[in-house]
């Protein structure tokens, strides 16, 4: 019991901690608070993709994809009709479910590795459409989106992607906790035994891979009125694969883990790519390295070493323990 | 007979994750001897076989074969120190042949010539697998597929061989097929282990027996002995 | 013999061909005799693209089929085979350029640069068994098909981006290996490269078939492949068989890099396009099956140049794409997909 309110305090902590950090030297200046807008980017992402992957263990290798369709709909909806992208921005998560949907539904009755091979398939195809269609989405000259706010300075951007990163994380934790939450682990670890005992496995699959790409269409509207400017680059499968290594270095099927680890890593690979400015994809060398240590060392990542570390420091405080055996009544 | 002696399995504990299965099991099987082990389902009995082949390590105890210790030695070494293994899934290769199949079972065998003879013989032994030697082992019957997984045993002239349940799931035809082949093959020299639930019948054509229950061993002698046995008659004979 | 023969032919005929399958392999041969007359172009590079696509889906599908592993790094031995042939060919082209009356260097010149490749690509292919994916499956054979496939493309991000870092974005390519006039198929003109490239897919892909089939060690890698206890109870150390099938597979990767360096010039992401190229073929065909590889490679080279032909470049990615996923609505395991299962399938 104590462990869970426990954790729940130090998340809060952290909480508090990425909050109050753009004040805190040297993320004052606006380089170092770009850093934190893009860390919390890859947390929102990171956070959707490990709903998926950490749960039913579906690998959604298109997600960039998914990112780049909410981003392109959204600034599409504001470049042609004017609208705002605030509403936008829904508009993209819709689309990216939809489409998640369509894919969803046709392959997720596959077995997981066509699931997410087919998944990485419909990604291309989605990033040739874009490319193909110069009329509407200016192919790779790139779109000019208008800005989300007014302001050109980036701590408010910084703010509006932490509440949505905390309203992803909100809301894929609380489905985590419902009833659907166990179907998916159900699922997850073990798909015979789990139709087995009455549970209709496609349906459950289909909900989770809709709602994680919808929000990745939503958070991509994000990047969209952010950054301005959108090529079908943002679609590229090596984004799917930062976003994938940043999931699972933060340890697979916690959500908190991924969305805890994408602020070190994510801040630590700007200030690489600084001291390296040369040298292209020094990130990615990185977070390949990493990720090949995690799967096969620590297969539970960042999460897994909490954890340990958690249950070490109650072994090592004896008294401690007597509060953590449930209530005897 | 210790220089005949081809197995040697003793006090043996093995089992899965945390269920322990085997507790202090010995046993012992001699050149051209035809040895079973009998016992309910969930007995053990499998797990014996598996341990022996090398698909699990025991947790405690020793296994010798020929007098090499095998305890806890990876399958593929114990497979080519002469240790022959049919199982009870059988473990067949589906989409190959059955001419391919025998082939491979004699894969650590160097000598063309002896692969050829050994098929000969197997092929002997067991006509329907001449008949459709080119037809693929997933297609084949039931009946004809123990075959093929006893010939593949066969192929690389195991000095001892290890056969799970070759009556399950045969109809009675084929049962009586299989066990005639079994004492064919013990005719010819072939030292045997076998595991079966077929109480009557084994105990009628084997040397010796054990019997397993709740992964000890309660009882050992001859065939005729165990026939006799008040214990066997009532719980594994109905009489 | 006979039985397997009478069996096959107590089903009707009609049943027989009248299927997904046989449909589409009819309806791919249609086209292809048909465009043989309207367009002989397109068949030409379809036998040619084709070949080098089956290389790499042979590869790709022996190592799902017998480790189970989706390896989606394929591409990046791709890479590795053609800068390895640019940098063995280099100076043979230099020493050709200054002196163009070697005749036999001209004809035999881009042959080593090959044959390193192929040497590297095996090396590369241990390497990765040894590293890699023999600790994990001593650590934990749970969700093994996920964890190779994860571990894989974080493979593949490194090496491209290493690439990238020590040798950068430029590329690394040459005009023509056999510079001379081209020859005329069926009436086509055809560059010797592209003759060649059709020669040594052909020859290799027949080289490998005969190794599966009729060696000692191929039948052990198929006998692997199709069920691993019974493998071992036949006294196959598995382990030599990982290392070998992975050897081969990365081999045939890195040779097909090498082959083609005329067409795709060594630079970071070169392995992209022959790696979902190979991925489209092993789910078309179905994954782990290897003949089915081999055919399902000439079929999706086909569509590629039908797309290509009559539609724009551009949509290369996105038909096929729409195709594949209407294949796999009726038929889920791939068109070939019921023949072979792969080793942990269940």
């Amino acid at each position: 019991m104590l462990v869970r309110h426990r954790r729940r305090i130090a998340l809060l902590g952290v909480l508090v901690v990425a909050l109050v950090l753009p004040y805190i030297p040297p993320f004052t200046g606006e380089d170092y608070r770009r850093w934190l807008v893009g860390a919390a980017f890859m947390a929102a992402q990171a956070v959707a993709f490990d709903f998926t992957a950490g749960y039913i263990n579906i690998v959604n290798f298109g997600f960039a994809a998914f990112v780049g369709l909410g981003a392109y709909t959204s600034g599409i909806l504001a470049v042609d009709f004017g609208i705002s992208p605030w509403i936008g921005m829904v508009a993209g998560g819709t689309v990216s479910g939809f489409v998640g949907l369509l894919t969803g539904a046709l392959t997720l009755r596959l077995r997981g590795i066509y699931a997410a091979v087919m998944a990485w398939f419909v990604g291309l195809a989605l990033m040739g459409l874009i490319r193909n269609v110069p009329d509407i989405t200016r192919g790779s000259l790139g779109l000019a989106v208008p800005s989300l706010l007014e302001s050109s300075e980036n701590l408010p951007y910084y703010y509006v992607i932490m509440a949505m990163l905390i309203v992803t994380f909100a809301v894929l934790a609380w489905v985590i906790r419902s009833r659907y939450g166990l179907a998916f682990r159900a699922i997850g670890q073990n798909l015979a035994a789990a139709r087995a005992s009455g549970i209709n496995p496609t349906r459950y699959l289909v909900i989770n891979f809709v709602l994680s790409c919808a929000f990745a269409g939503w958070i991509g509207g994000f990047y969209a009125h952010y950054y301005g400017i959108l090529t079908p680059d943002v679609m590229l499968t090596s984004h799917t694969v930062e976003v994938l290594a940043i999931a699972y270095i933060g340890g697979r099927g916690s959500l908190w883990g991924a969305a805890v680890i994408a602020f070190p890593l994510s801040i630590g690979v700007e200030f690489l790519k600084v001291q390296f400015s040369t040298l292209p994809g020094v990130h990615l060398v990185l977070y390949g390295l990493l990720l090949i240590v995690v799967m096969i060392y620590k297969p539970g990542g960042f999460a897994a070493v909490v954890r340990g570390l958690e249950s070490w420091l109650i072994r090592s405080r004896p008294g401690d323990t007597a509060t953590e055996a449930p209530p005897a009544s | 007979m210790t220089n005949g002696r081809v197995l040697d399995v003793a006090h043996v504990e093995a089992g899965y994750d945390l269920l322990q299965v085997l507790w202090d099991v010995s046993l012992h099987v001699d050149e051209g001897e035809f040895v079973a082990l009998l016992g309910p389902n969930g007995a053990g009995k499998t797990t014996t076989l598996r341990t022996i082949a090398g698909f699990l390590q025991p947790l405690d105890g020793d296994i010798s074969f020929r007098g090499t210790p095998i305890g806890g030695r990876p399958a593929h070494t114990v497979s080519r120190m002469g240790l022959g293994y049919v199982s009870e899934s059988l473990n067949l290769f589906p989409a190959m042949t059955v001419r391919e199949n025998l082939q491979v079972g004699a894969n650590s065998v160097r000598n063309k010539a002896q692969v050829a003879s050994t098929m000969e013989l197997v092929f002997q032994l067991f006509p329907r697998l001449l008949e459709r030697r080119d037809q693929l082992a997933g297609t084949l019957s039931g009946g004809e597929r123990k075959m093929l997984a006893i010939g593949r045993g066969l192929m690389a002239s195991p000095s001892l061989l290890l056969v799970d349940e070759p009556s399950l799931g045969l109809a009675p035809m084929a049962t009586v097929a299989t066990f005639d082949a079994l004492k064919a093959l013990r005719e010819r020299g072939v030292t045997i282990l076998l595991v079966e639930q077929n109480v009557n019948t084994t105990l009628h054509l084997v040397d010796r027996a054990y019997v397993l229950e709740q992964g000890r061993i309660v009882l050992e002698g001859t065939g005729e002995d165990l026939l006799s046995n008040p214990h066997v008659q009532a719980a594994y004979l109905g009489i | 013999m006979t039985s397997a023969a009478t069996n096959l032919r107590s089903v009707p005929l009609a049943r027989r061909f009248l299927n997904f399958t046989w449909l589409t392999l009819g309806l791919a041969a249609a086209i292809l005799v048909f465009e043989a007359f309207a367009q002989p172009s397109i068949v030409v590079t379809t036998l040619v693209t084709g070949g080098m696509w089956a290389l790499m889906a042979a590869g790709l599908a022996m190592v799902f089929g017998v480790m189970n592993i989706p390896n989606f790094a394929h591409g990046e031995l791709f890479l590795l085979g053609s800068f390895t042939a640019f940098t063995v060919y280099s100076p043979i082209r230099e020493a050709l350029l200054n002196d163009p009356s070697l005749t036999w260097l001209k004809i035999l010149g881009p042959f080593p640069g090959m044959v390193v490749a192929l040497v590297v690509g095996a090396i590369a292919g241990v390497l990765l068994e040894a590293v890699l994916f023999r600790p994990l499956r001593r650590r934990s054979r749970e969700q093994w098909v996920m964890n190779t496939f994860l571990l894989t493309a974080g493979v593949s991000v490194v090496v491209i981006n290493s690439y990238r870092l020590t040798i950068g974005n430029d590329f690394h390519g040459v005009p023509a290996y056999w510079d001379v006039p081209p020859i005329s198929l069926f009436g086509v003109p055809i560059s010797v490269d592209r003759a060649m490239v059709l020669v040594i897919a052909l020859v290799t892909i027949t080289l490998f078939a005969l190794f599966l089939q009729r060696t000692g060690l191929g039948r052990a890698i198929r006998a692997v492949s199709q069920d691993e206890t019974g493998a071992q109870m036949a006294g196959i150390d598995l382990n030599r068989i990982f290392i070998l099938t992975m050897g081969i597979s990365c081999a045939l990767a890195a040779l097909a890099g090498a082959s083609l360096l005329f067409l795709f010039p060594a630079y970071p992401d070169v392995g992209l396009q022959p790696l979902y190229t190979a991925w489209f073929v092993v789910i078309l065909a179905g994954l782990g099956n290897i003949p089915g590889a081999v055919i399902g490679a000439f079929i999706v080279a086909l569509l590629q140049n039908l797309t290509i032909f009559y539609i724009q470049v551009g949509w290369v990615d996105v038909l096929p794409t729409v195709f594949i996923i209407l294949i796999l609505l009726f038929k889920p395991s791939g068109l070939f997909g019921s023949a072979v299962k792969g080793v942990w399938e269940q």
